[in-house]
């Protein structure tokens, strides 16, 4: 790979704007997004509900064009479904008749390439996620936090350069979501990719995150980026460190302040 | 306490009544006995043989003629006496339905996908299919005499006309019932259509399928015995006809009992090709 490559930021956004056309007449879901995100940043999005965090994401892994603005990953615009991006949405979406091993082989069998080595790549997720004694169960004997962990693994199969998750944990309880968040800081500090985490937990996106960015109420923009300093691999106990208390307030007052303005 | 209250004793008001646990459910009923799966098969049995039973006694008691309404015993007799008959013409019978239930089924389930891949086809041909299955079918049933005759090409276009609508809502509910976001996974690991076909809306739509097979098998077997109506060629919608005119009840009742077990037999069929697949689509 050229030196040069290396230095293009993993993903930026220029003005980005996006219009839904509904029956009921046009939906400014973003108004205008900018940001640049360096490789390896692990950054998480804060917003009110129905700022537009999904649909970022969305343009971003190319699933949603844009309006207006560009998107671009490792310099390169996107113009279409971005296929090395690793997705993880709200719900696990793993097929119930597969097994966990096969759904977490599931992209490379969409593309009709599963292979023994990609077979071994998936078996070794499934280590690395605890859910090796369970890989010949099917879904449904899985926790809920179980199911988002295949899902992580199908997520990382691929070897994707960008990781993009939209409020993965949201519907886990509240002690099964600590212990994911920690799990996702663990196995992310091996892969260090480029992530982008959509999450309502402050707490969550401070832990895990290096940058995290505000999104405000709609049409929305995004009006806060805070950089977070503390050292990897994080321990739990960092959230005793006063400065995470300091960055909590501060970000849960921007939000704050996004929502009392409308 | 209890040491110094006899039986004799017992009061509402004394110390172990007073302590007894709440009245215990009421103790089990007779039928009560039978529990889960033998209950399940039992109990119908025994309502269905007590009616039998009844009607039986009903005709010999008020001596009802058998051109009015003959004894199950009358039409068990006649059914034994006939039954060579009767299976021979229950063959076209089953046959036509038969085909009459996979035409539909092809054709059910390509129509759900064509209106699931195409937007154009959805907006054009979904509205007209609903509309179509507001005319009373069976009306039409003469029609199809005219245009293709009285052979058994009329009565399994009938049977699937009449059959094939169920097999389609139900395979485009199924198709249209996976997850947007697995969808947008697939897009997004770079698979194709066939592909997300064949590995995701198809078996997410086997469950929803079933559904819609078992209402067709009945609806073409009523296709077909209305084109024996019509037609009067053979078969047991032919004999129930030819057996009337004659006033033969006995024989009407023979031939319906025929054709209830070839329904049951095809039903069970799909409920068996039903719990295998569930097995392994089930959620
Ligand atoms: N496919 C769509 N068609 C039309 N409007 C849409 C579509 N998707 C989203 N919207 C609208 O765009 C706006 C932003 O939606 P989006 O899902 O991106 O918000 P969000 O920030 O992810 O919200 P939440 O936190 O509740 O998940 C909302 O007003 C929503 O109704
Ligand atoms: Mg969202």
């Amino acid at each position: 790979m050229l030196a040069q490559v290396e230095t293009f930021k993993a993903i930026t956004a220029a003005r980005v704007r996006k219009v839904y056309e509904t029956p009921s007449g046009p939906v400014e879901a973003v108004a205008e997004a900018g940001f640049e995100i360096a490789r390896g940043d692990f950054v998480s999005i804060l917003g009110p509900s129905g700022c537009g965090k999904s649909t970022l994401m969305l343009m971003i892994a190319g699933l949603e064009s844009t309006t207006s603005g560009t998107i671009t990953l490792d310099g390169l615009q996107v113009s279409g479904p971005q296929t090395d991006a690793g997705m993880m949405f709200q719900d696990p979406t793993l097929l119930p008749w597969r097994s966990v091993l096969d759904n977490v082989l599931f992209p490379i069998d969409m593309r009709g390439a599963v292979s023994s080595e990609s077979r071994t790549r998936a078996e070794s997720l499934l280590r690395m996620v605890d859910l090796w004694s369970f890989r010949d169960k099917r879904p449904r004997e899985l926790s809920g936090g179980m199911r988002q962990r295949v899902a992580l693994a199908r997520a990382l199969v691929n070897d994707p350069r960008i990781l993009l998750m939209d409020e993965p944990f949201s519907a886990l309880d509240a002690i099964t979501r600590d212990e994911m968040g920690y799990a996702l800081a663990r196995i992310w500090d091996t892969t260090r990719k480029t992530a982008i985490f959509i999450t309502h937990s402050i707490r969550e996106a401070i832990f895990l995150s290096d940058r995290v960015l505000v999104m405000g109420r709609r049409p929305s923009t995004i009006i806060e980026d805070v950089r977070i300093p503390f050292e990897r691999p994080r321990d739990p106990s960092i959230e005793a460190d006063p400065r995470f208390n300091e960055l909590y307030l501060h970000l849960k007052a921007s939000i704050h302040r996004t929502t009392g303005a409308q | 306490m209890n040491g110094i209250v006899k039986n004799s004793d017992l009061a509402p008001t004394s110390a172990a009544s007073a302590r007894a646990p709440l009245p215990a459910p009421s103790p089990p009923s007779r039928l009560g006995v039978l529990r889960g799966q033998a209950r399940l098969v039992v109990l119908p049995v025994i309502a269905a043989a007590l009616v039998i039973t009844g009607w039986e006694a009903v005709v010999r008691i008020k001596q009802i003629p058998n051109t009015l309404l003959p004894a199950p015993s009358a039409v068990a007799i006649r059914l034994t006496e006939t039954l060579p008959f009767l299976l021979g013409q229950a063959v076209p019978t089953t046959l036509e339905t038969i085909a009459s239930f996979l035409i539909s089924m092809v054709l059910g389930i390509s129509l759900a996908v064509l209106i699931c891949k195409s937007r154009l086809m959805r907006d054009a041909l979904y509205p007209n299919i609903v509309l179509f299955q507001l005319i009373p079918k069976i009306a039409l049933a003469p029609l199809f005499i005219v245009w293709l005759g009285i052979g058994s090409t009329s009565r399994i276009t009938f049977g699937v006309f009449i059959s094939f609508f169920p097999v389609v809502v139900a395979t485009l509910t199924g198709l249209t019932s996976v997850d947007r976001d697995l969808l947008r996974l697939c897009k997004a690991v770079g698979a194709d259509e066939s592909r997300i076909y064949a590995k995701v809306r198809f078996p997410a739509a086997v469950p929803h399928l079933f559904s819609g097979l078992k209402i067709a098998i009945t609806f073409a077997m009523i296709g077909v015995i209305v084109g024996e109506f019509i037609t009067a060629q053979a078969g047991l919608g032919y004999m129930i006809l030819f057996a009337a005119s004659q006033a033969e009840m006995t024989l009407i009742f023979a031939s319906i009992v025929v054709l209830c077990v070839i329904g049951l037999v095809l039903y069970g069929i799909i409920v068996m090709a039903e719990a295998l697949a569930l097995k392994k689509y089930g959620a």
